[in-house]
């Protein structure tokens, strides 16, 4: 529905108004009617949308929004340019009207697009490796068995560069003093490639050589292409011989650390790499097995022989703890016998004791019976005797009751006695004491005699 | 065991842990555990000759040096 058009500004001798889709599309036109161009710049702010790919080109004195269509940029097979990267892109203006729910934009459409200078090497590097790699040339030398100890590795590296040091010092720090196989060659021109992928053969026909190492310092991508060479990194790819490679620094990556067996950051550590063994650890491990094995072996053989001593001892205990019981049973064997004989020999005895017991019993039988009727007789008369006797002596006992003097206190007299307990019988006797105990039926009772008076 | 003209230093190092291993397990028998104690002091001397000769310190030779040599 087309909008009511509104009073133009007072005053103003402007044409218009115009509704704003009408004069974007127009501005839209007149943009693209711009004659086609070239135009080179770094790239700034790439960015990949759904549809189209977005950056600015910019140098010292302005920029240009760019913008390009996502398979088109795809289809240069190089990686999304770093900011810096010089490029040329070819294209026009264009100008997108946006709507009333999209914001208008303008870009540079552009075309087609080159990477210049150092961005156009790695554009061409990118090509390369991809190809090498579809071809499975990186995956050859890191099947490679790596020596843990080779006797002789090759370095290839420029005669008089610091890297020829690094790999000395490398070596060095592992305690590896074997022989080294030195290929000099130029690192950086034009002649670098082929010089390199020569030495390299040469190094690899060595039966001897069990590793090599290829080693320059850094530089800048252009010194370091040659490492990009297409030539030295199938040969690599091919070599029999694994390759240490240690190019530049792991900014500038080259296709060589793609092909090679290992990639390293500096030559000391590509050194390392070649002899991956630290010999002096090495060595200490060495003798701490030889230790373990000695001790395992003199251990088996002690245990072992100690066990047979063991075993040995066997038998002759074995006797002994026989010979012992025998002992031991003979002895019982002697006691139960001489036990028996004696319970035997006593029974013997006993049988004829018992044997004579009973004939001398029958003997005195006969003798005591007649005894018996004698003695019958004799003991009437012997009964009668003691009839008697028992008979005078209650008599006696009656006539000595009548003299107790007992009998007679009971009666009411009493019994002066002196301190020896003699009977004092006379007043004459009586009056010589000191002391009398007069005895009564039932105690005594001590008296002193008065002083005969004057 | 490998004859001594292929056997590596790493084939030997493996090969003596794998021998240490069975004698610390203590499963051997006499005549194994002698056999293998024999057989890892070869190892043994082997690995110290092949240190021994990385061990005499670094000898550095041009490449056409060294094929003159191998070719003498």
């Amino acid at each position: 529905m087309p909008e009511r058009r509104p009073a133009g500004i007072p005053g103003s001798e402007l044409t218009g108004p115009f509704p704003v889709g009408v004069y974007a599309a127009r501005l839209r036109e007149r943009l693209r009617g711009f004659a086609r161009v070239q135009v080179f710049g770094e790239v700034f702010g790439f960015k990949a949308g759904r549809a189209k790919v977005w950056f600015e080109l910019r140098d010292a004195s302005g920029a240009l929004p760019c913008s390009m269509w996502r398979e088109d940029f795809e289809a240069l097979g190089i990686p999304a340019p770093a900011d810096g990267v010089q490029v040329v892109v070819a294209g026009g203006c264009d100008y997108y009207p946006g709507s009333r729910t999209a914001s208008p934009s303008f870009s540079f459409a552009v075309g087609a697009l080159h990477v210049a200078g150092e961005g156009d090497l790695l554009a061409q590097l990118e090509r390369l490796r991809r190809a090498l790699h579809a071809e499975g040339l990186f995956e050859p030398q890191k099947r490679l068995p790596r020596p843990q100890l080779p006797r002789t590795i090759g370095v290839v590296c420029g005669e008089h560069g610091k890297a020829r040091d690094d790999i000395l010092a490398g070596l060095r720090r592992r305690g590896w003093g074997g022989r080294v196989a030195w290929a000099f060659a130029p690192v950086q021109d034009r002649h670098a490639a082929p010089a390199v992928t020569r030495a390299l053969q040469d190094l690899a026909a060595c039966a001897e050589v069990e590793a090599i190492v290829v080693a320059r310092g850094g530089g800048s991508l252009a010194d370091l292409f040659a490492f990009c060479d297409e030539t030295l990194c199938r040969t690599v790819a091919l070599l029999r011989v694994p390759v240490i490679a240690s190019v530049g620094h792991h900014t500038d990556r080259t296709l060589l650390d793609d092909v090679a067996a290992v990639s390293c950051s500096t030559p000391t550590h590509a050194a390392e790499a070649a002899v991956p063994l630290d010999c002096g650890a090495a060595r200490t491990a060495l003798a701490g097995q030889a230790r373990r094995l000695e001790r395992q072996g003199r251990r088996a053989l002690v245990e072992r022989a100690r066990i047979l001593v063991r075993l040995s001892r066997a038998p002759a205990a074995h006797v002994e703890r026989h010979r012992t019981r025998l002992h031991q049973q003979l002895r019982e064997l002697r006691a139960a016998a001489r036990r028996r004989v004696a319970h035997e020999s006593s029974g013997n005895h006993g049988a004829a004791v018992a044997l004579s017991r009973r004939a001398r019993a029958a003997a005195t039988a006969r003798a005591s019976r007649e005894r018996q009727a004698a003695t019958h007789a004799a003991a009437l008369v012997r009964l009668a005797a003691l009839d008697r006797r028992r008979r005078d002596l209650d008599r006696l006992a009656l006539a000595l009751a009548a003299h107790d003097p007992q009998r007679t206190l009971e009666r009411g007299y009493a019994l002066v006695e002196d301190s020896a307990g003699e009977p004092v019988t006379s007043a004459a006797a009586a009056r010589g004491q000191l002391s009398l105990t007069v005895r009564l039926h039932d105690g005594r009772v001590p008296v002193r005699p008065e002083p005969p008076v004057p | 065991m490998a004859e001594a003209d292929t056997l590596t230093y790493e084939a030997a190092c493996e090969r003596m842990e794998a021998i240490i291993a069975r004698l610390d397990s203590g499963e051997s028998g006499l005549r194994e555990t002698l056999e293998l104690c024999q057989e890892g002091r070869r190892l043994v001397e082997f690995c110290a000759a092949e240190l021994d000769a990385v061990g005499r310190g670094l000898e550095e030779l041009r490449l056409d040096e060294l094929v003159a040599r191998l070719e003498a």
